[in-house]
């Protein structure tokens, strides 16, 4: 790979100046800076001294980190996870690919540009990283090296992450949706085997240990000195592991990506719509589409909100036929826990299995909700079907509510899949039928601000492209970013801020609820319910002005 | 059949310093087609929104069947069928769906709206492609979907825009065929188009628009009169040596106001003008006096195409 190549580049130039160009880099970029630094001013000692040893610095040093993380968390996958998808549907992948540049070019001139991005990033913090190493007891090879080293890691990582869903995706909200839902795994619950299950030997621990690599928490844990707080809930690993393991599944997820990048993968024949006849449907057809998405629809019934019925019949991902395979995968997976629990083979108390059942439904809610509810109104404006139904006597309550109950009961029904675990939690041990029943009511929560939220975030984004990438970017905020606040407890943040922070993620008041280990001493219900509620009457308020708006005449 | 069905009078539409629309009257009688013409920017789709309830005018007033378009737009809703220039499709939907959707909104009630999907189909023959994806048609069949998705709740206007833009010579002249079908039924069409000649060949009425401002308005005749008051003629004669003296000679008879081109390569000779037929039938004779051999002395068509041109060039 010739370097002068690299630097002249064609896709790094363009890709990087239309980027740059854009007011939402500078707003990115004015963001972090003012984060890192206020976090920097609000946390600087009181006292004129300097100490070599003390943690004071650490304590300003770890929620600057924190911030970055999470800010490159949030904005580095969203670019590359649109890059190849939206060029194929614009016809401008067909054009590179039929230049004499090379795929791998290409490739390299789209990644290049968003870790460059990233790097600029981060390196807009640095004046608050380094007024922490002025305050001493941190050193330039022990925590700030190390630490941008973490984040290039990150960078590289989830942009060659971004870009390979983006090469497999035939829609730019799929690959949003799948990018993000990877990152939550990659972020959060790779280091989930280890928190829950605890102190594991043989295969399994070695299994669990190597997933935690994947995350980069456990490096950012070492990095800032709270590598007791790892060892605390079984995590051993560091950020040499994570950066070996960046390193390899960047260049895997690049070797992946450069194979689908060939002009062949453009030659798709559209899919004209094959109507399956009840007799022609085979048994083998019959069981596996309980709802057959082929089979002719009748029309829509008079007591059903028309906007609704669209809404499922429109989706690929969350109609009837998939929705039912997760109910299904779902029902199993909460029955089969507890089963195991109620046998005795492994060691697990109820508050294990319910927050794993926890973790399994926030996850849920977490893949389908974002893309449920942002493609709710963006996509519909940007298709020009919003223009149709303003033309149309239909009301904006019965757009709005027909909407929102697409997202509501498709989450309703996937939560609605773990109760047959539930009941039996509740029949091995009858006393905690009240704390099950304070879970569903934080869940039931948690399902109705994921939809607001999100369809909050479509009203006022311009494509569908945006408000996917906003509605998953806020709710990971509120949910995996609490939770990074709930990592950090004790040090640097006390129990109050803790408290104060979960009270917004209502899978905290869950998993609080059922006592899930590390949650135990936090009294979450009924303060957590009203903040809950709160943000979901402010966000429906926001939402019925926005409707009201978009629909009245210009 | 004289009754007026759209009607606007001093339609003015401003966004702030900028005029969309000035002072535009204009009527439709039932079952006619207007043609809207007008460059990109004209106020062609400030009009449209007006008349179809999405827009309110800041000054003037607009109505269908008498009833005020921004007073009650409700009821407009119901009157008109409007057809975006962007078809409105939707992802894994398929057309039968599609037009089920749309009847739904407009609360036709199930029976009455399988029937009506039928016949609406069978009007635009779009029957043979109820089950294929609408995301998957060619854009000539998304336009005849879209159609039939406008005659779905049986409105008495058609406000359709752009509807042969991006299509074939033989989808063109099905999307003509369909829309004089549509004005025999008694169907009331406003039309925009940039394809004039598609339009003159359908259009009763002709309103041409630019800067917001209505240049001129009537029927195909007598807005071309109008705006081209000057008729186009041409010479032709029989080789390329009698151009030069051809032209001498109408030199010497033509004036300033009639500007002469000549075009030895085609053998032509052409030239606008607003003399009578004895004048030009003197004109004709001094040419055949001076042996010139003149296969052809005829009238050029004027079209559409150039009456807008001479409204658009001025601006």
């Amino acid at each position: 790979m010739n370097p002068q190549s690299l630097l002249y580049n064609p896709i790094l130039q363009r890709e990087l100046t239309s980027r740059l160009r854009s007011p939402n880099a500078l707003i990115a970029l004015a963001i972090v800076a003012l984060v890192s630094c206020g976090l920097v001013l609000m946390r600087w000692p009181g006292e004129a001294s300097i100490d070599l040893v003390s943690q004071g610095s650490i304590q300003v040093f770890r929620p600057v980190t924190y911030a970055i993380a999470i800010a490159i968390m949030m904005l580095s996958p969203a670019f590359p996870a649109t890059a190849i998808v939206s060029e194929r549907k614009k016809g401008t992948l067909v054009l590179m690919l039929n230049s004499p540049t090379p795929p791998w070019m290409v490739y390299v001139g789209k990644l290049l540009a968003n870790v460059l991005l990233g790097f600029l990033l981060f390196s807009v913090s640095l004046p608050a990283i380094f007024a922490c190493y002025a305050m001493g007891g941190i050193s330039i090879t022990g925590h700030i090296l190390p630490l941008l080293m973490v984040f290039l890691g990150m960078a590289f990582q989830y942009s060659a992450l971004g870009l390979w869903v983006s090469s497999r995706s035939q829609s730019i909200d799929a690959s949003l949706r799948w990018t993000y839902s990877i990152l939550l795994f990659l972020v959060v619950l790779s280091i989930g085997p280890s928190v829950l299950v605890g102190k594991l030997s043989g295969i399994y621990a070695w299994i669990a240990q190597a997933l935690t690599t994947l995350s980069p928490i456990p490096a950012l844990q070492q990095i800032t000195g709270a590598l007791g707080q790892s060892k605390s809930i079984g995590i051993s690993t560091g950020w040499v592991e994570y950066l070996l393991m960046c390193a390899f599944s960047t260049i895997g997820l690049a070797i992946a990506t450069l194979y689908k990048l060939h002009p062949n993968m453009m030659d798709r024949a559209r899919d004209a719509g094959k109507v399956i006849e009840a007799k022609e449907s085979s048994w083998f057809r019959r069981i596996s589409y309980l709802v057959d998405p082929n089979r002719r629809k009748s029309g829509i019934p008079f007591w059903l909100n028309p906007v609704m019925v669209k809404e499922f019949r429109t989706r690929k991902f969350g109609r009837l036929h998939w929705l039912l395979r997760l109910i299904a995968v779902g029902a199993v997976v909460s029955i089969l826990l507890t089963v195991v629990a109620a046998t005795g083979t492994v060691n697990w108390g109820v508050d294990r299995i319910a927050s794993s059942m926890v973790l399994m439904q926030i996850g849920f809610l977490l893949l389908l909700g974002p893309s449920l509810g942002a493609n709710l109104i963006a996509s519909e404006v940007e298709s020009g079907g919003w223009q149709l139904m303003r033309a149309s006597p239909i009301s904006p309550w019965r757009i709005l509510t027909g909407k929102l109950m697409s997202t509501f009961l498709t989450l309703i029904l996937l939560l609605f899949a773990t109760l047959p675990g539930y009941v039996m939690m509740s029949y091995i041990q009858p006393a905690i039928g009240g704390q099950v029943s304070n879970v569903i009511i934080s869940l039931l929560i948690a399902t109705a601000m994921v939809t607001i939220l999100s369809a909050c975030v479509s009203a006022f984004s311009k494509t569908s492209a945006a408000a996917t990438a906003g509605s998953y970017a806020l709710l990971l905020l509120l949910f995996a970013g609490t939770l990074l606040i709930w990592l950090g407890r004790g040090n640097p943040f006390g129990p109050v801020f803790v408290e104060r922070a979960l009270l917004f993620n209502p899978a905290a008041t869950a998993l609080a609820e059922m006592k899930a280990p590390g949650f135990e001493t936090f009294q979450l219900i009924p303060k957590g319910w009203y903040v809950g509620l709160a943000i979901c009457a402010a966000g429906l308020i926001v939402l019925i002005l926005r409707i009201a708006r978009l629909t009245r005449p210009e | 059949m004289s009754d007026t069905v759209v009607e606007t009078k001093n339609l003015t539409k401003t966004y702030g310093d900028f005029t969309a629309l000035n002072d535009l009257s204009i009527h439709v009688n039932r079952g006619q087609i207007l043609g809207f013409i007008g460059p990109n920017g004209a106020g062609k789709t400030t009009t449209i929104k007006i008349l179809v309830g999405l827009s309110k005018p800041t000054s003037g007033s607009a109505t269908i069947a008498g009833v005020d378009c921004s007073q009650n737009a409700s009821k407009i809703k119901q009157l008109v069928g409007y057809m975006p220039d962007k078809f409105g499709s939707y992802d894994n939907m398929r057309v039968h769906e599609y037009l089920d959707f749309f009847g739904a909104i407009f609360g036709i009630p199930g029976k009455v709206r399988k029937a009506r999907i039928q016949e609406v189909m069978e009007t635009t023959n779009t029957t043979y492609m109820q089950d294929r994806y609408v995301e998957s048609l060619s854009h000539g069949m998304q336009q005849r979907v879209g159609i039939a998705r406008t005659l779905l709740h049986n409105p008495e206007v058609l406000i359709l825009d752009e509807p042969a833009n991006g299509l074939d010579p033989k989808a063109r002249i099905e999307m003509r065929q369909l829309l004089l079908q549509l004005a025999a039924q008694g169907k009331t069409l406003i039309v925009t188009s940039h394809i004039l000649p598609e339009l003159s060949r359908i259009c009763n009425v002709v309103a041409i628009v630019t800067a917001g401002k209505l240049r001129a308005f009537g029927s195909v005749d007598e807005v071309m009169s109008s705006l081209c008051p000057q008729r186009n003629y041409e010479v032709q004669v029989a080789n390329a040596e009698h151009v030069g003296s051809a032209e001498r000679v109408l030199r010497e008879v033509l004036s300033e106001s009639e500007p002469l081109t000549s075009s030895p390569a085609e053998l032509t000779l052409r030239f606008p003008t607003v003399r009578t037929e004895a004048e030009l039938a003197d004109l004709l004779h001094k040419l055949v006096a001076a042996k010139i051999p003149v296969t052809q002395f005829r009238e050029l068509t004027t079209d559409l195409e150039d009456a807008f041109l001479s409204v658009a060039g001025k601006d």
